[in-house]
């Protein structure tokens, strides 16, 4: 049994989350417990309350007691609680300390010194309850993020804990990744595992969880039994700020605004990495110009390789894109078409905010960049260093880029992953704006939701070919929704 | 099932050395390929040592690298034996430099390819542990593994987003600094961050307890281990006596 009582918690300095506020929580053996609630309502450091990271890794003052059967965390050094507790995290990309899946999944049993007959049972076992035989002795560096977190799953529970803590591990997944996950957690639950997941993502819990907890400026402010969830409507779970928690009902559709008869033609594109089948085959695709588009489709079904063929990336693609005026080649691409990334570290290179923004303008023009941050809510963050920020703020600050650079094509790669209710909004609202002003906008995404408050058209993606390509009306969102819920129907 | 796992793990590699015959492959053979010069005795040295890399590359089966390595090696040869006397000024330089320089540090090169892509880090770390090396040194040692892919990727990244926002290399010469600045910033801030992410991962996966660790790879020597490290010390005995 887990009990937190009367704990309190503030980061030391340089950390920019919250803290929490007079937690008292039991959680029982056996039970799956769900966290949620906005970015920065303390989910993130309660789970690190549990697994011992607080206080033994993450800096701050602690006072109250969290203890697991009757020993306290704080007292306990973290390799203890480490046989106890095993944890899941966000991000797919930084939790492995090797580079094959092998020598990863028995890494946490070598730790605690298991012998070595032991482990290779321990192994065994994981790899089939996960069903991960076809990733093993390979490298992790050339798995994809949903790979990756069902090899991070098996790997903790290689281990044996008997209490798992996932922080948002559903956040880089796409649709066929999640149903994994969610299996995960079921052969868990079986195997009378104590669960604790802290998620955004809430419709592929739906029938597991016993508890869900809802966190508000680091305290706890509501708790639903699992019957209060089922029955909880779409309107109920907007005004608490959460994800809904079934994904047919989600959002109304909103109705189709007539495309310009202008498209932009593409053909012949066909493109294959050194040696390799074609990650992507399209041979034409026209698209009106000024629309936004969804690009769904699972990992590696060549949607990002389209996305960087597109935009000039690739040096060697040979496929064309033409509209009225006449071609665009490579180099023109280069110049026309902005990428927002998924990672908004990776191409945010100056000093402040405000730079940033000027940096992408053909003529720098300090009061129309400041324009862009107002519509953005980032004017007041404009001389702050864009490294200081938050990881939203990071990505509007992308966002903002794309807007001053003031190109025509514009391609956001999974701008939601990992947002709550309301920052996904919030982008959805900022596109739609960029739209408004004439650009030709395509998304890939795996997030139902946003697709539905955002998009007008899809462009689904399947073994780098498009197997489908259709406007958002009635007819549409339910092919659309087919695309995501085809996993759970296989399984009835 | 445990069968299903371990053929898997069944290497596939056609002879299979012990991590520390490779370091001390590495050890003497760089040794001896940076210092020497294709003249005297020592020069049949360096031919013998020279085709070791070669061999080793055919035993991961990488034929096609093996040939370029071949012929990379034959070129430069030939250029320091014969094209240095029958050339002059620049080109002569350029010849000397070059064939110099691939004559010296290919054979390094490939070996330091070969010991990397050949061996598991769990291997790795159980040489280690039997050289009797401290955990403090084993650690960080065997995270460098995983730390170049790391970098490589981030680095990637980065250069596509400096691409699309119009900073590619062209401006290269104009304003270098400030480039490398956009180059240098966005990859040291991403790298800190994982690095502070793996850290939190790895302390919950019971790294640095203070009992000991097992290691499921077994290592030790085997008939080819003896070959390749009897070759190679008598090489190193005739280069030094020579």
């Amino acid at each position: 049994m887990i009990e937190l009582r009367k704990v309190c918690f503030t980061y030391g300095k340089g950390e920019q989350k919250s803290g929490l506020r007079d937690i008292n929580l039991k959680i029982h053996k056996g039970e799956l417990v769900l966290l949620c609630g906005e970015s920065g309502c303390g989910k993130t450091t309660l789970t690190r309350c549990i697994n011992g990271l607080i206080p033994h890794y993450y800096e701050g003052s602690l006072t109250g007691t969290v203890c697991i059967n009757g020993k306290e965390i704080s007292r306990m050094p973290i390799h203890e609680t480490a046989r106890v507790v095993g944890s899941v995290f966000q991000n797919p990309r930084s939790q492995f300390f090797n580079v094959d899946t092998t020598s990863e999944l028995a890494f946490g049993c070598e730790n605690m010194g298991f012998p070595e007959e032991e482990i290779n049972m321990r192994m065994a076992e994981a790899v089939a309850d996960f069903t991960i035989h076809n990733l093993m002795d390979r490298n992790i560096f050339k798995l994809s993020g949903g790979e990756k977190q069902k090899l991070a799953c098996a790997s903790v529970s290689a281990t044996g804990p008997d209490i798992l803590v996932l922080d948002e591990p559903s956040s880089n997944l796409d649709s066929k990744a999640v149903e994994d996950l969610r299996r995960a957690l079921k052969t868990w639950k079986k195997k009378g595992k104590t669960i604790i997941i802290a998620e955004h993502r809430l419709y592929y819990l739906r029938d597991l969880v016993d508890r869900t907890i809802l966190l508000e400026n680091g305290a706890i402010i509501k708790e639903f039994t699992s019957r209060e969830i089922v029955t909880l409507q779409q309107k109920q779970t907007e005004q608490l700020g959460l994800r809904p928690f079934h994904l047919p009902s989600s959002t109304k559709v909103v109705p189709l605004e007539p495309e310009r008869d202008e498209t932009l033609d593409l053909t012949g594109f066909t493109y294959s990495y050194r040696g390799a089948t074609p990650a992507v085959a399209v041979d034409s695709l026209q698209i009106p110009k000024g629309s936004i588009s969804a690009m769904i489709g699972l990992n590696g079904a060549g949607k990002s390789t389209f996305a960087r063929c597109f935009c000039g990336l690739e040096e060697r693609f040979k496929g064309i894109v033409k509209d009225n005026n006449g071609l665009w080649r490579n180099k023109d691409r280069l110049r026309r078409c902005y990428m927002v990334m998924q990672d908004a570290n990776h191409q945010l290179f100056t000093e402040s905010v405000l730079d940033e923004v000027l940096l992408s303008m053909k003529k720098p023009d300090t009061a129309a960049a400041e324009n862009v941050l107002l519509d953005l809510d980032l004017l007041p963050l404009k001389d702050l260093h864009p490294m200081a920020l938050s990881g939203g703020q990071k990505q509007r600050v992308a966002v903002a880029g794309a807007v001053a650079s003031d190109k025509e094509v514009v391609f956001f790669d999974e701008p939601t992953s990992g947002l709550d209710l309301k920052h996904m909004q919030y982008t959805s609202t900022v596109i739609r704006k960029l739209q408004e002003k004439g650009k030709t906008i395509f998304i890939i995404t795996h997030d139902y939701e946003f697709i539905l408050r955002t998009c007008r058209r899809v462009l689904h993606f399947d073994s780098g070919k498009i197997i489908g390509n259709y406007p958002l009306d009635e007819e549409g969102t339910a092919r659309l929704l087919e695309f995501f819920l085809i996993k759970s129907r296989e399984e009835t | 099932m445990t069968d299903a796992l371990l053929s898997v793990k069944a290497s596939p590699q056609a002879i299979k050395l012990d991590p520390r015959t490779k370091l001390f492959l590495m050890f003497v053979i760089s040794t001896i390929m940076i210092s020497g010069s294709i003249e005297g005795e020592a020069a049949y040295v360096r031919l013998v040592l020279m085709c070791v890399p070669f061999v080793l590359l055919l035993t991961v089966k990488r034929l096609k690298e093996a040939l370029l390595y071949v012929f990379f090696c034959i070129v430069a040869w030939f250029g320091e034996a014969f094209l240095v006397y029958s050339t002059t000024g620049i080109l002569n330089i350029l010849i000397v430099m070059l064939s110099g320089l691939i004559l010296r540090f290919i054979p390094i090169v490939v070996l330091g390819y070969y010991l990397v892509s050949s061996t598991h880090v769990g291997e790795f770390v159980a040489a280690m542990e039997r050289m009797r090396v401290s955990q403090k040194l084993i650690i960080p040692m065997s995270v460098m593994f995983r730390f170049f892919p790391t970098v490589a990727e981030e680095s990637r990244a980065i250069g596509d987003a400096m691409r699309m926002r119009g900073l590619g290399n062209k401006g290269f010469f104009s304003n270098p600094v400030t480039l490398l600045e956009y180059r240098l910033v966005p990859l040291m801030v991403s790298i800190v961050k994982i690095g502070d992410e793996l850290s939190a991962a790895a302390l919950t996966r019971g790294l640095g307890g203070p009992g000991k660790r097992t290691n499921i790879f077994r290592i030790g020597f085997g008939p080819w281990d003896v070959v390749l490290l009897t070759l190679v010390t008598a090489a190193a005995a005739v280069y030094l006596l020579a």
